[in-house]
């Protein structure tokens, strides 16, 4: 009965959007845009439960001292801070809110994102190495995309860089990311049909009663 | 000469140089020339083609982390729609920040703008979730979707929604993006409704949406920092008023334009990288080789 | 002899001059109106087609009382079109078309009634069935022939032969085995084909004693995670070694998740890192800083954008549908390697079916392609 309802649950509510797919009556367009709600609904309900964790956890941090409790004050300051402006602005939004994401949470996370351009660097010059001839096609396909996307190609090669690096971008690389989607794609409807069909159940926690 | 040691390079080195060649061109602009390439094209001149008469959608998908790669594209669109006097609306599709970034650009560049009129010319419809199911309803009605605007205003009153009940009466939908939202555009909103979708999207996620562009999903898309300084490069190129605005220090700053001075510098360096480490690699080989034979 | 050929080339003239100078190319006067329900619609709109026009605007009119009165509904351009009206469904509508040639005005007579209707089926999505169709009957035909004892084989997959490995390292260097399963919800395929793998290594852990973290970004994806570690240490039969700390929730901010995960790594130094699932562009700051404190790293993604980083920063990588058959070549189950195998065979029918595509598209014609438009 544990695995039973969940996989009967999962077969229905699988095969719904299938049909609805198919089906264009309005009726079962309906349930399936009540079922796409329902998901983010079941979602915001998950919202508490993870929010719980991480005040238990540094809460717990806190009370044991435990190394780096300092930042542990600042993340439960901010979160409740961040959430009290949030709730007052209500569906809109607060000033106060929208200073502290322009001024505080937007330069924190392009600054996460900007250490990509180290990690590429440092990934780049460990990675493409010569070590072979499908190796050095792709060092000199990546550092003809790279000069195509600067100016400096341009100027070196007299215009003639940016319509190659366009090329190898249109045509190489466009059709190795389908070959690639076409393919992620066949092992997502597997695993779907599979799943749906409750063969697969290593997500309900086992493969076995 | 160590070739085996110079392989193996502190990457604090690495991260010092780029970090370098990051901050010479801040504080020192060199002023790389642009050249537009065909998809960017392909937007400015559909853009040039609309008038009073005709609305877009411009919808802000992506976060405060994509925000110095596509706030740039976003102002230079913006700009480029209020001065052909395009009926513009804005929504948010992204969860994380996407109504905070449509808040934050679309007024300050009406503002530059004499005459524009909220809810006349342009209207911010803020946020919705669930993006492919609100991308399906706009087919029908784009008010029944947004039924107030950002600031919990009814929309129906205001006259930039009356030539833009749904996708019939959009000329293009031009969605910034990051991650997969500019792909259910494409997927959805062309390839079942057949409106013409622009994507502009991070560096990053480019060399996926060109599969997309090559089947004419896609009628546009500009990539990342480069993608965003060509389209200014063609305001500039076309319209007074760029010329003189993007000569500001403070947009000038902030321009994509300028950003490419960066990316240049930088892409020198990783390509710099790139050959001495595999100079090294080779040389390595053959002191090896050497060693052996002695 | 030249009677017969001139007359030949006179009729290939005729026959082309009709094609130039057909009425698409000249404005004529509208006929043919004629209004419907769209088919395989929910019931949404009708449809007007003429033949004739000009190619200058002509505007719709509707009525929803034969006679009138008529009101603009809409516009539409060019000659020989169509236009779609969207209604309610159940009311009769009649409708008219105003158009100018020339200097002049014309209304056509006006046509109807049209009553949208819900359908059954959306006729333009047969070719999705039948793709559906044939997918799902090979996974049926595959899974009864494994049954039945048939032998499938499916190839080496490095990633996940290397996991016991992965596994086995942590517990002799007595450091942590850290699994990210990726940023999405339990709702992505990726993120569930990501907890599958994910119980895999919580029992391989609890076997040999290895301590395990799961730091997670999405809510429903952590509860999910929690309870397949624990379910996992059940079977290996060690219920006592599970601690709920194991499995802890982050953040929702993709950036502010990375800064934690990345912190981790940097402290506590696991000794091996999965990241398998969905990521973004955090994939490469999280691979990098499992790289520079010496961990191996196993990766797993379907999302072609990370893939590249993945593949440059880590010790072995699952791609695309590697990714989604590691629970079949894990358990070698039988109804699992039939899925693979049918999965297998779709791929290569499509890719026989493009081949033929593009060979037809060479000779002129287009029918494989205009089959396989999705709608």
């Amino acid at each position: 009965m544990r695995r039973t309802i969940p996989l009967a649950l999962t077969f229905i509510v699988g095969l719904y959007p299938i049909l609805a797919f198919f089906v264009p009556d309005v009726r079962i367009a309906h349930a399936n845009d009540w079922l796409d709600e329902a998901l983010v609904i079941v979602a915001a309900f998950a919202l508490p439960l993870g929010t719980v964790n991480v005040i238990m956890t540094n809460t717990s941090k806190l009370k044991k001292k435990a190394r780096g409790w300092q930042y542990s004050i600042v993340l439960l300051a901010g979160l409740a801070i961040m959430a009290i402006y949030g709730l007052i602005g209500g569906t809109g939004v607060d000033p106060k809110f929208q200073w502290m994401f322009v001024n505080m949470v937007s330069p924190l996370q392009s600054t996460m994102f900007a250490l990509l351009s180290f990690y590429v660097a440092s990934a780049a010059y460990r990675a493409f190495r010569a070590r072979n001839v499908e190796a050095t096609i792709l060092l000199i396909a990546a550092i003809i995309v790279m000069m195509g996307r600067i100016p400096f190609g341009d100027m070196i090669t007299g215009g003639r860089m940016t319509p190659l690096s366009e090329w190898i971008m249109s045509i190489p690389n466009a059709a190795a990311q389908r070959g690639i989607i076409i393919g992620a794609a066949l092992g997502a409807a597997s695993m779907s049909i599979r799943i749906i069909l409750g063969i697969e159940t290593t997500y309900l926690g086992s493969g076995k009663d | 000469m160590n070739a085996k040691k110079l392989l193996n390079v502190d990457r604090r080195v690495i991260y010092l140089l780029v970090a370098i060649g990051a901050l010479i061109p801040i504080i020192r602009p060199i002023g790389l020339p642009t050249v537009p390439t065909e998809p960017v094209w392909k937007l400015f001149n559909k853009i040039e083609e609309l008038g009073p008469d005709d609305a877009v959608i411009i919808s802000f998908d992506y976060g405060p982390s994509s925000e110095p790669e596509l706030n740039p594209m976003a102002q230079a669109i913006l700009r480029h729609c209020f001065a052909r006097r395009v009926k513009v609306l804005v929504m948010a599709l992204f969860p994380l920040g996407g109504v905070n970034m449509a808040i934050d650009q679309l007024d300050g560049i009406a503002d530059e703008f004499e005459g524009l009129e909220y809810g006349v010319d342009y209207v911010n419809l803020g946020y919705k979730d669930g993006a492919q199911a609100a991308m399906k309803r706009m087919d029908i009605s784009i008010q029944a979707l947004f039924p107030t605007d950002v600031n919990g205003d009814p929309v129906d009153d205001m006259p930039v929604m009356t030539g833009a009940r749904n996708y019939d009466d959009i000329s293009v939908v031009i969605s910034l993006a990051t991650g997969i939202i500019g792909e259910y555009w494409v997927n959805l909103v062309n390839a079942q409704f057949g409106v013409p979708v622009a994507v502009g999207c991070t560096a990053v996620s480019a060399p996926k949406y060109y599969a997309y562009l090559r089947a004419g999903q896609m009628m546009s898309m500009l990539g990342g920092l480069k993608g965003g300084s060509e389209y200014e490069k063609l305001l500039v190129d076309k319209y007074d008023f760029a010329r003189e605005l993007y000569e500001e220090p403070d947009v000038k700053a902030r321009s994509a334009m300028a950003g490419m001075d960066v990316q240049s510098i930088v892409h020198m360096i990783i390509i710099f990288f790139i050959i001495f480490g595999n100079a090294m690699y080779f040389l390595m080989k053959k002191q090896e080789k050497e060693e052996k034979e002695r | 002899m030249k009677r017969p050929l001139l007359f030949i080339l006179a009729a290939v003239f005729l026959f082309l001059a009709s094609q130039v100078l057909s009425p698409a190319v000249f404005a004529q006067e509208i006929t043919g109106l004629r209004v419907f329900d769209t088919p395989g619609d929910g019931g949404e709109s009708v449809t007007l087609e003429w033949e004739g026009g000009a190619p200058g605007a002509i505007l719709i009119m509707r009525s929803a009382s034969k006679g009138g009165p008529f009101e603009e509904v809409g516009t539409a351009f060019g000659i020989d079109g169509s236009y779609q009206d969207y209604v309610e469904a159940g009311i009769a509508y009649y409708y008219q078309i105003s158009y100018q040639l020339g200097a002049e005005g014309y209304l056509t007579a006006q046509v109807g009634p049209a009553i949208a209707k819900s359908n059954w089926f959306r006729t333009y999505r047969v070719n999705a069935l039948i793709l559906a169709a044939l997918m799902f009957g090979l996974v049926l035909y595959y899974i009864n022939a494994a049954k039945r004892g048939k032998e499938l084989y499916i190839r080496r997959i490095a990633g996940i032969s290397a996991i016991d490995e992965a596994v086995g390292r942590a517990t002799e260097m007595g450091k942590k085995i850290m699994y990210i399963p990726g940023i999405m919800s339990i709702s992505d395929i990726q993120t569930i084909a990501s907890l599958s793998i994910l119980s895999h290594v919580a029992r391989q852990t609890a076997i040999y004693g290895a301590d395990i973290e799961v730091p997670n970004k999405d809510p429903l994806t952590f509860t999910a995670a929690r309870e397949t570690v624990k379910q996992a240490y059940m079977e290996a039969g060690r219920p006592d070694q599970f601690k709920e700390e194991m499995v802890t929730y982050i953040t929702y901010d993709q950036f502010a998740y990375a800064a934690a995960v990345t912190g981790k790594m940097v402290r506590e130094r696991p000794a091996t890192n999965f990241l398998i699932g969905y990521f973004f562009a955090e994939s490469l700051i999280l691979a990098e800083t499992g790289q520079s404190t010496g961990a191996i790293q196993i990766a797993g993604t379907a999302a072609p954008t990370q893939l590249p980083f993945f593949v440059t920063t880590c010790d072995y990588t699952l791609m695309g549908e590697e990714l989604y058959a590691a629970s079949a070549y894990l358990s070698r189950e039988p109804n699992l390697l039939g899925s693979i195998k049918a999965q297998d065979v779709t791929k290569a029918l499509i890719i026989i079916t493009v081949s033929v595509g593009i060979v037809e598209y060479f000779f002129g014609s287009s029918v494989i392609k205009d089959f396989l438009v999705a709608r």
